[in-house]
C-alpha cells in the first residue's frame, strides 16, 4: 500500500514554519548562534528557536504546564495538520517522539528542590515522554492511535517508520509523524561530559571535526493511504518508499568502525523501496560532526555506494543536533529537496575526512532530485534510514 | 496468529525462572521487595556495576526469554517502557546541579530511554529491528501492537517486553501528590516475551490480539465491546478479566464494566509502575496453563484471559490471551 506525504511541518533555529526554513537553507544562513539562555555553563553555540515559551503559549493558546517540547512540537504538527479534519470515516492517529520529554520543566523543578527553594510541583506531570505526545494530540484533536517512541537520535526517523508500518498493514489511514526535543542543560551537559561537544562551530564531514553543536526544534509529517487522499482530497507532496532500522550492536554511544548498523539499514531500506543504490539523487546524512559518527557514517555510504556516492549532505551545520526530532525535521527537508530539485549544501566543511576522501556539497545547488535517502543514527547503536520519492 | 514461546518476569513475586511461582503468589504488602536473581549470571561483573535495575531486570529477562525459546537472535528486540531509565537520569540531573566542572558520562549514556533495547541488542549481538515505546501507561501494549506488526511482515520470532523502575524520588512525588493509594505500594518490574507466528512445544498461550487507545473519546464500555467485536468474540466468551487501574474504587467501576465476567487485580501482585500490563500478561499465560483453576471458583479450565488496563485515565490498553489447544 502506497505511503503519500501530504504534510509537512517544521520548526528549528532557521525558522518557525517551513517557508522560512527552506529559505534559510538557501541563503545558507546556520540558525547556530553563541547562546546566553545557558549562561551559567559558559560560552556555548547552539541552535535555539527564537521565541520564548511566552510567545509559543501566547501563540498557540494553550495552558500551562506544558513543557517546551510539547510547544515546539505543536507548532510543527499544526503547521502539517494544516486543514486536516477528523473524520470517522479515517482512522487517525499520531506517533510523536522525544528524548528529553519535559525535562526542560523536570530540571527547573528539581534544581529548585534540591536548593531549597520553593518548587512547582505541577511542572513535573509533563516529564514524561508519553505526556509531550498527549498534548499535541490533544491540541490537534486526535485521539486513538496516539503513541510515543525514545531512539535517542534516530526517534523521529522510527516514528515516521512506524507511521508508514500501520498504514502499510492497513491498521491506520492517516498518521501524524514526527518528533520533537528542547534544549535542555540535561542534554547539553551529557554531550559535553562525552566530549563530543564542539566549542566551536560544528564541521560535519570533516577531517578537523570535533563534535556537534546541540539544537532544538521539531518536524512533523501526514502521511496517508489512497482512501484517506480520497477523502481530504489532501494534495500528495512525496511519497515514501523505503524504510528500515537496525541495530549496531557495537557499543552503547559510539558507532562500528565498519558501519555495519548504518549499512545494514540503508541497504535495507533500498531493498524494502526496491531500488538500486543509483537511483537516489541526493543523500541527507546523520553527520553529527562528531568523529565517529561521521567516519562510521562515511564508511557505511562507501559500503553502499561504492565509488559512486550520491551527493550528501549534513544540515546539521544548519539547526544544530535537534536530537530526537532530527529524524523529522531532515524529512521535511527531503520533501523540499525533491519538490524543488535543490541540494542543500554542508556548511562549515573544508577538508575530506582522511580515511575516507569522501567531500559532501558545499552550495545550495539546482538538479533534478528524484529519490532522497535520510540517514538518522542513534545511542544504543539505533540505525534508521528512511527513502523519499517525487510524486 | 502469535504465539507465546517463553515468559520472564522479575517482579515482587517468585516470578524469576520459577516454575511454581503461581502457588507461591501473595499480595503485595509495605514489605514486601523486589525479588532479584544473581545478575552475574546475565550480565558480566564490570558493566554490572554501572548498571541500575532497570537495565539489570531488562536483561535477564531478555536472556532468560532467549534460552527459554531457544532462539539465539530474535528478528526484533522491542520494548515498553513508561519512565525509562529513571536512576541514571535522576543521576545525572543531580549531578548537572551540584557539579561544576565536568561530569561523570555513564550516567547520561544510561539515561536514554532506549538503553535497555540497546543494551539487549549488545549483549546478543543481534543486528535487527530495535525499538523503543514510551506512551506513559500504554508502553507496553504499544511495543506489542508493534510486535505483531513485524510478526505480520514476517519475522518469524519477536523478543517483546516491558520495564520500569521506582526511585525514591517517586516516593516523594507521590505523598506530595496525597497519592495515598499508591504509596509504599510503587514497584520495579519486568516482563519479556517471545513472540512467534509459530506453535510449538514451548508454547505457552495464543495472543489474539492487542490494542492502546489514547485519550479515550468514547465510553470504556464502548472501547471493550469494538475490541471484543474486532476479535469476533462476545464479552461472555471471556472468562477472566485481569485489570490494571489506579486505585481501588475503579474495582467496582471493571466489575460493572465486564460483568459477569470475574475480574482480578493485577497492581495486587505486582504493586504499581507504568508498565504493569506486562506483568499482567505473564500472569494471564500462566493461568492459562493451571490445571487446577485457583482463581475463579466453579468454573471450568480457563480458556481465555482479557487484560484491561486503564492505569491511566483516559487511557485504555486491552490484550487479549487464549490457551492453546492441546
Amino acid at each position: 500500500m502506497k505511503v503519500t506525504i501530504t504534510g509537512i511541518g517544521i520548526i528549528s533555529a532557521i525558522g518557525l514554519n517551513v517557508h522560512e526554513n527552506f529559505q534559510s537553507l538557501k541563503s545558507k544562513t546556520s540558525g547556530i548562534k553563541e547562546n546566553t539562555n545557558f549562561i551559567e555553563k559558559g560560552k556555548l553555540l547552539l541552535g535555539q528557536v527564537q521565541q520564548t515559551n511566552d510567545e509559543l503559549e501566547q501563540q498557540l493558546g494553550v495552558n500551562k504546564p506544558i513543557s517546551r517540547t510539547s510547544l515546539l512540537g505543536l507548532v510543527a504538527a499544526k503547521e502539517a495538520w494544516a486543514e486536516n479534519k477528523p473524520n470517522n470515516l479515517i482512522r487517525t492517529g499520531i506517533i510523536s517522539s522525544t528524548s528529553v520529554g519535559g525535562m526542560d520543566k523536570s530540571e527547573h523543578y528539581y534544581s529548585n528542590k534540591l536548593k531549597g527553594k520553593q518548587a512547582d510541583i505541577s511542572l513535573i506531570v509533563t516529564h514524561d515522554n508519553g505526556n509531550t505526545t498527549e498534548k499535541i494530540a490533544s491540541a490537534i484533536g486526535i485521539s486513538g492511535y496516539v503513541n510515543t517512541l525514545s531512539t535517542a537520535c534516530s526517534s523521529a526517523a522510527n516514528a515516521i517508520m512506524l507511521g508508514a508500518r500501520l498504514i502499510q498493514q492497513n491498521k491506520l489511514d492517516r498518521v501524524l509523524v514526527g518528533g520533537t526535543d528542547s534544549l535542555t542543560s540535561f542534554t547539553i551537559e551529557g554531550f559535553k561530559s562525552l566530549m563530543i561537544y564542539d566549542e566551536d562551530w560544528v564541521k560535519p564531514f570533516d577531517q578537523n571535526r570535533k563534535g556537534l553543536n546541540l539544537g532544538e526544534g521539531a518536524g512533523f509529517l501526514v502521511l496517508e493511504n489512497k482512501k484517506s487522499i480520497q477523502l481530504t482530497k489532501n494534495k500528495a507532496l512525496a511519497e515514501l518508499v523505503g524504510w528500515s532500522n537496525a541495530a549496531d550492536a557495537y557499543h552503547q554511544t559510539a558507532s562500528s568502525p565498519d558501519g555495519k548498523g548504518a549499512t545494514l539499514a540503508i541497504q535495507q531500506a533500498l531493498d524494502q523501496a526496491k531500488l538500486k543504490p543509483a537511483a537516489i539523487s541526493y543523500i541527507n546524512a546523520h553527520g553529527t560532526g562528531t568523529p565517529n559518527n561521521d567516519l562510521s557514517e562515511s564508511v557505511a555510504l562507501k559500503n553502499i555506494f561504492k565509488d559512486k556516492i550520491p551527493p550528501f549532505s549534513s544540515t546539521k551545520a544548519y539547526t544544530g543536533h535537534t536530537l530526537a526530532a532530527s529524524g523529522a525535521i531532515e524529512a521535511v527537508f527531503s520533501v523540499l529537496a525533491l519538490q524543488h530539485n535543490v541540494i542543500f549544501p554542508n556548511l562549515n566543511y573544508v577538508t575530506p575526512i582522511e580515511e575516507t576522501q569522501l567531500e559532501p556539497e558545499t552550495e545550495f545547488t539546482n538538479k533534478q532530485v528524484d529519490v532522497v535517502l535520510s540517514n538518522s543514527f542513534g545511542f544504543g547503536g539505533n540505525n534508521s534510514t528512511l527513502i523519499f520519492k517525487k510524486v | 496468529m502469535y504465539y507465546i514461546n517463553a515468559c520472564s518476569s522479575i517482579s515482587h513475586q517468585s516470578s524469576f525462572r520459577n516454575k511454581l511461582w503461581m502457588n507461591e503468589l501473595q499480595p503485595l504488602s509495605g514489605l514486601s521487595t523486589l525479588i532479584s536473581p544473581d545478575y552475574k549470571e546475565f550480565v558480566d561483573a564490570a558493566s554490572l556495576r554501572r548498571m541500575s535495575t532497570i537495565l539489570r531486570m531488562g536483561l535477564a529477562c531478555a536472556k532468560d526469554c532467549v534460552q527459554q525459546a531457544g532462539i539465539e537472535n530474535p528478528d526484533a528486540i522491542i520494548v515498553g517502557t513508561g519512565l525509562g531509565c529513571l536512576t541514571d537520569t535522576e543521576k545525572f540531573l543531580k549531578n548537572t546541579i551540584i557539579i561544576s566542572g565536568l561530569i561523570p558520562p555513564t550516567s547520561f549514556i544510561q539515561s536514554t530511554h532506549n538503553t535497555i533495547a540497546g543494551q539487549i541488542s549488545l549483549s546478543l549481538k543481534n543486528h535487527y529491528y530495535n525499538m523503543t515505546h514510551t506512551q506513559n501507561s500504554l508502553s507496553f501494549e504499544h511495543a506489542l501492537m508493534d510486535a505483531m506488526l513485524c510478526l505480520n511482515e514476517e519475522k518469524s520470532s519477536v523478543l517483546v517486553g516491558a520495564a520500569d523502575e521506582n526511585i525514591c524520588f517517586m516516593e516523594e512525588l507521590a505523598k506530595e501528590f496525597n497519592f495515598s493509594e499508591i504509596e509504599n505500594k510503587l514497584t520495579s518490574g519486568a516482563s519479556f516475551f517471545m513472540l512467534s507466528n509459530t506453535k510449538n512445544n514451548t508454547t505457552k498461550a495464543e495472543l489474539i490480539d492487542s490494542c492502546a487507545i489514547g485519550l479515550n473519546a468514547l465510553t470504556n464500555e464502548e472501547v471493550v465491546a469494538d475490541f471484543l467485536k474486532n476479535n469476533h468474540l462476545l464479552l461472555s466468551d471471556i472468562d477472566l478479566v485481569l485489570f490494571s487501574t489506579y486505585g481501588t474504587q475503579k474495582l467496582e467501576e471493571v466489575n460493572k464494566l465486564v460483568h459477569p465476567i470475574p475480574v482480578l487485580s493485577i497492581e495486587k501482585y505486582s504493586g504499581y509502575h507504568f508498565t504493569t500490563a506486562a506483568f499482567g500478561m505473564h500472569l494471564a499465560t500462566e493461568i492459562l496453563n493451571q490445571k487446577e483453576n485457583l482463581f475463579v471458583q466453579n468454573k471450568a479450565p480457563i480458556q481465555r484471559i482479557l487484560v484491561y488496563n486503564n492505569l491511566g485515565n483516559k487511557n485504555i490498553g486491552l490484550t487479549l490471551l487464549q490457551a492453546i489447544e492441546t
